[in-house]
């Protein structure tokens, strides 16, 4: 026997001064480890309703549920998922997709029923003691299934696109837009915020597949300006992605331009499928914007004679009027529209109502008449000064330089506004100054302050980095006229655009007063339609609201005979803009048919 | 671990090391060499514990990656032995005999994934999934899911909604 035999049993009496590793009590003082994947949780405040728990779970354990007290609004479907615990295997798959990382487990694990059905639940809203447990297994940042940021969209530097209007942005390649199209988890939460309810899951799938027969199918099934919108769309779809909670909203717009640049005017033409067997009905149509040729495309395709009478000599309205070249190319605009053509619509460019032909012929030879005449008049600012001959609306002179007219470019120029339609004027005069003097000088001044402009934000960072001084919270005065010339604007600060109860009165700070140079001012500051066409005993006869034509929900006006779509009763944007013309065309189709059944 | 490793690239033909902590590595041999390497880290090396026996689909690569984790207790350091095998007809010699223990892990290693290694005890016996009637299910080929619909009845009362066809239906009706 050895010495250290005869001490070993003494060594345990240290031990008596120690912890017992063993469990007082093991039944109810026994905790889950830390990541443990125990019962869900759920918070209320995160979860969106998307339901990528339910289509990623293997066990098909999970249902989205309407929830009494949870709303359906842009963003959120207001389901929620339940959980049957009888299927459920605690992969935590669910947890590892989900979107806004509002479903987590914790680390209880014992739950005790006599009823089976209680093991059904509905985590954060059937209450449970596990609600607020800390410990439990949240997503840890490697284990992300969805890769967050967007696949960046290659465009040409600003010193190359001042020099010309050619298009900014280069679209995807297919590898890029495959990568992108991965990101989605095809929740189609998406879907009811554009306002043409394009399938959007569907077509991005289409483009994850490489299959873009079926992509351009499923686009034209919803919106016959794919390739227009494509490239401008004012993609409102992106601001209610599940991907925005945690990371990069999908580039949805983008994709859909993908889908557009990988097929031919004659896949186009063939998945629409040419005219339809005639009706002997004829509907004529005001303006050939996307209002109007959305309407026409649908009725042409029902087999309806549609006529469309274009003020201008080429169709495509504020498409092509509105927007600059290096934003959208014509030819994308004319293929868009070639393909309205090929069903068969009429359209008769350089007819001015009212002038080349009277609204009454109109309404005695259709059996419809539409007016979807846009937003073509600049408004006013009414400053003094403002009645200069170089104070100009931007619409007016955005379409001359489509029309290539040359209205004699300022040296120096400020624009008033702050929207889509100012930054568009302010990087057009940028690239003419660019071309005729070899440097840009334009000031913008915005009654908002740069985080409440109108304009996307992409249009606003684009025209600063082009050579455009933007200023914001200015507010104009006077156009300064000295010696009969515009020498520039007067702007003070603005304290307040709204006033106490909401309404639009600006408020001015009347110290701090600038002087920005420049000889010619332009106003973009919105736009209104010219409804002079209608003549005076017709717009006697209609019913107006706020100085626009009363319309019910399908877009006809208080005469039985006329229907009114796009910008003029509702804006503001072309993807709006098509979605009233399928409304509109659905209305006078059902009129349509309903004067054909014999009562 | 560097030290075993270039010992045992002097004896067989093994790849690199990876080392993923200090006491813990990984080396991949040839199928064909692995009994050799592994009574030799048994008797030589000190690694006397089989901890585990698992297997990985790499279904893209048409391949099995097994791994035979062993234990140096005494210096308190892990080596993880990989062979890759072709995933068609998977089959791999036992070490039964080498470990005991190893039998369970092929059995279940047989029944999950459909690995074969004849000659090993027991080997076709059902060892947790009683009346199997699909491929294995550990296979990345076999839909969990699918299998799930089609073998498992529902509770009565399960009712679910699209996201999207949910919010049409609140949000849109009346539109188009």
């Amino acid at each position: 026997m050895s010495v250290r035999d005869l001490l070993s049993p003494f060594a345990a009496w240290k031990n008596l001064f120690r912890d017992p590793v063993t469990i007082i009590d093991p039944l109810n003082d026994r905790p889950g480890a830390p990541r443990y994947r125990g019962f869900h949780q759920n918070d209320m405040d995160k979860c969106i309703g998307c339901g990528t728990c339910e289509t990623i779970c293997q066990n098909g354990a999970i249902d989205m549920l309407p929830v009494d007290g949870i709303e359906t609004k842009q963003g959120d479907s207001g389901l929620r998922p339940r959980i049957d615990y009888g299927r459920c295997c605690w992969c935590a798959l669910c947890v590892d997709v989900c979107m806004t990382k509002s479903l987590t487990m914790s680390n209880a694990y014992t739950w005790v029923e006599s009823d089976p059905d209680a093991f059904r639940f509905t985590p954060g809203v059937d209450k449970k003691h596990w609600d607020n447990a800390e410990l439990g297994y949240h997503r840890p940042e490697e284990h992300q299934l969805m890769a967050k940021v967007r696949l960046p969209m290659g465009e040409m530097e600003p010193e190359t696109r001042i020099e010309s209007f050619a298009e900014i942005v280069n679209g995807y390649t297919i590898e890029q837009a495959r990568l992108e199209a991965d990101r989605c988890v095809s929740c189609g939460l998406c879907v009811a915020t554009c306002p043409a309810h394009m399938s959007v899951p569907d077509y991005i799938a289409a483009v994850r597949d490489g299959d873009y027969e079926r992509g351009l199918k499923l686009l034209y099934e919803t919106n016959p300006f794919s390739g227009i919108c494509g490239s401008v769309c004012t993609h409102k779809c992106e601001t209610t992605c599940a991907a925005r909670h945690d990371g990069d909203p999908i580039a949805i717009r983008w994709l859909k331009r993908h889908i557009m640049d990988q097929v031919t005017f004659e896949q186009c033409r063939d998945i629409v499928g040419g005219p339809r067997p005639a009706t002997g009905k004829k509907v004529a149509i005001i303006g050939a914007g996307p209002a109007g040729l959305t309407a026409a495309f649908d009725l042409a395709k029902l087999g309806h004679s549609v006529t469309v009478y274009e003020a201008f000599d080429k169709p495509g309205g504020m498409t092509r009027w509105g927007i600059p070249e290096y934003r959208l190319p014509y030819a994308r605009i004319d293929q868009d529209i070639d393909v309205i053509r090929s069903v068969g619509v009429d359209i008769r460019c350089n007819v001015r109502i009212g002038k080349d032909i009277l609204l009454d012929e109109l309404h005695n030879s259709y059996d419809a008449v539409l007016l979807a005449l846009g937003l073509q008049l600049g408004r006013a600012t009414r400053i003094p000064g403002s009645e200069h001959e170089n104070v100009r609306k931007a619409v007016d002179l955005l379409r001359q330089a489509t029309a290539f007219e040359d209205f004699g470019p300022p040296r120096q120029a400020v624009v008033i506004g702050g929207g889509n339609v100012a930054m568009d004027i302010a990087r057009t005069i940028a690239r003419l100054q660019k071309k005729e003097f070899g440097r840009v000088q334009v000031t913008l001044t915005a009654l908002e302050d740069l985080a409440h402009f109108l304009a996307d934000p992409d249009e606003v960072k684009e025209a600063g980095e082009e050579g455009v001084v933007i200023l914001d919270s200015r507010g104009p005065r006077q156009v300064v006229i000295e010696n009969g010339q515009v020498t520039g604007l007067k702007t003070w600060h603005v304290k307040a655009i709204f006033d106490e109860q909401g309404r639009f009165a600006p408020s001015y700070d009347e110290t701090d007063e600038q002087m920005h140079a420049g000889s010619m001012v332009i106003e973009a500051i919105g736009q209104m339609t010219d409804v002079s066409i209608l003549g005076d005993t017709l717009t006697e006869k209609l019913t107006w609201n706020r100085g626009r034509l009363q319309v019910d929900a399908g877009g006809r006006t208080s005469e039985p005979w006329l229907w009114a779509s796009g910008d003029m009763v509702r804006g503001p944007d072309v993807v709006s803009a098509v979605a009233d013309g399928h409304r509109v065309a659905q209305s006078i189709h059902e009129m349509i048919a309903e004067t054909e059944q014999p009562k | 671990m560097r030290e075993l490793h270039t010992k045992l690239k002097s004896l067989f033909p093994v790849g690199d090391l990876t080392e993923q902590r200090s006491n813990l590595g990984f080396v991949t041999v040839p199928q064909e060499h692995l009994r050799a390497v592994l009574v030799h880290l048994r008797d030589r090396e000190g690694f006397t514990h089989l901890v585990l026996l698992t297997a990985v689909d790499w279904l893209e690569a048409g391949q099995f990656q097994l791994t035979y984790l062993l234990s140096n207790r005494t210096a308190g350091k892990d080596l993880g032995v990989r062979v890759m095998l072709a995933r068609d007809g998977a089959t791999m010699q036992s070490i039964h005999d080498v470990w005991p223990t190893a039998a369970t892990y092929q059995r279940e290693l047989r029944e999950m994934f459909g690995i074969d290694f004849p000659g090993s005890p027991r080997l076709h016996e059902e060892f947790i999934l009683e009346g199997w009637n699909d491929i294995p299910p550990y296979r990345r080929d076999f839909d969990t899911l699918k299998y799930a619909q089609e073998n498992y009845s529902e509770r009565p009362g399960r009712v679910t909604h699209d996201p999207a066809a949910h919010m049409k239906q609140k949000l849109n009706s009346g539109g188009n």
